[in-house]
């Protein structure tokens, strides 16, 4: 597996332990994990400081994943084009159109094992710098 | 003995009575020491001269004296991972049983009541996370209830002192704890904010009502603190807590086929756990 080299990460999920769930994973495998609890925290947080990969949950009170992404997207680059790790526990084909149409560029079924989250996510940060 | 107030028997009977009907927890001539330290204690920081007025006091409720009252008789000794063998049970059989009638997303409900100062909820979540890979996949909502207030008041801080750390791996501690000075231990904001804490008496219907059904319940170390009455009063309003099919968990020396025939006794690998039957369920 490629150097995850610092890279940051933003889990976006309303469910703490999710959050933590994911992190101690990220974590464990180098990655730097930041946390925000709905699209609207999310976007605060981005536009504070940029993240090299997104990990949005779809269902969240506030701001949910797809209108979160669908706002992501309409700002300027090199924010807008933010690679975007959907996971859901959705799994029916016109929930991957709709977060296709979103803006995401992967789509996980939840349970995400942490070993194949890991490997999503390295494979989506790119290689290191 | 001197520095206790003079209560003649009949006081102490009432107040007993008074106990009793408050919290289910019964107190008798022989925990007289026990009471009087508590009613001391309760009289010297209210500033009462004497126990009738005390006991006037507390029972017109002045300035919440009845939860005052309550909060100096509860027992708060307990620690994380304590009886871990039912965590292991909720795991490998309970959850696996509960989520084939769910789906994905699905909420899963489970109650600590008591909770005392937290211990039992977060280990609840701490376990989950390092022991369950459905973590992700439900929506968990994990509640932790008491009578005690202040009880409440220090889990939902969520320091915790070293004693209650002794059963946890060094390994968990360092990762769901910070510490300063290795004195106090702070559990994780995430951790924190996967419990709600709600003030709840188990032998209330009116309050247990007001929380919904669960999953799982684990009631621990409380029952043995009732008399018959409140005990079946317990297991009533904890079996109206349960969803069909809900399983409930005891300490270790509790055992609800002595309470209650509603529950139907399960025995699992690593505990004997009490579950409400299924509806439509016979035999």
């Amino acid at each position: 597996m490629a150097d995850p080299g610092g890279k940051r990460v933003l889990v976006i999920d309303d469910a703490s332990l999710v959050r933590l769930y994911y992190r101690e994973a990220l974590e464990q495998a180098g990655f730097h994990v930041e946390e925000a609890m709905n699209g609207l925290e999310a976007l605060e947080k981005l536009l504070g400081e940029p993240a090299d990969l997104l990990i949005v949950d779809v269902n969240m009170p506030q701001m949910d994943g797809f209108s979160f992404l669908k706002a992501l997207r309409r700002l300027d680059p090199p924010l807008s084009a933010t690679p975007a790790l959907v996971t859901s526990t959705e799994a029916r084909p016109e929930d991957l159109a709709a977060a296709r149409a979103a803006g995401a560029n992967f789509y996980l079924v939840k349970p995400v094992p942490p070993a194949s989250l890991v490997e999503h996510v390295a494979l989506m940060c790119g290689p290191p710098e | 003995m001197a520095d206790f107030p003079q209560v003649t028997p009949e006081e102490f009977r009432r107040l007993c009575d008074f106990l009793y009907r408050r919290t289910g927890m019964v107190f008798g001539e022989t925990k007289r020491y026990y009471v009087e330290r508590r009613i001391n204690e309760r009289m010297a920081a209210t500033g009462a001269a004497s126990f009738p007025s005390y006991f006037a006091r507390l029972r017109s409720d002045v300035r919440g004296e009845v939860e005052q009252f309550i909060n100096a008789f509860t027992v708060n000794e307990t620690y994380f991972y304590r009886e871990d063998h039912q965590f292991q049970c909720l795991t490998r059989d309970i959850l696996p049983e509960r989520i084939r009638t769910k789906r994905r997303g699905d909420s899963l409900r489970i109650w600590s009541a008591p909770c005392s100062t937290g211990e039992e909820p977060y280990s609840i979540a701490m376990w989950l996370l390092d022991n369950w890979d459905m973590v992700d996949a439900y929506d968990i909502e994990i509640v932790g209830s008491d009578i005690d207030t202040d009880a409440l008041k220090a889990a939902e801080a969520g320091v915790f002192r070293k004693r209650a750390l002794m059963r946890l791996p060094p390994a968990v501690v360092e990762k769901y704890f910070a510490t300063q000075d290795n004195e106090e231990w702070t559990i994780l904001d995430d951790l924190r904010q996967s419990v709600r804490f709600t003030a709840v008496n188990i032998v209330e219907p009116a309050e247990t009502r007001t929380q919904g059904k669960f999953d799982v319940i684990f009631c621990r170390n409380v029952l043995i603190y009732f008399d018959d009455a409140s005990r079946r009063l317990a297991a009533e309003n904890l079996y109206e807590s349960l969803a069909p099919g809900g399983f409930i968990c005891l300490g270790h020396s509790e055992s609800m086929s002595r309470i209650s025939p509603l529950f139907e006794v399960r025995r699992y690998a690593d505990a004997i756990v009490y579950q409400r039957p299924l509806e439509g369920a016979h035999g």
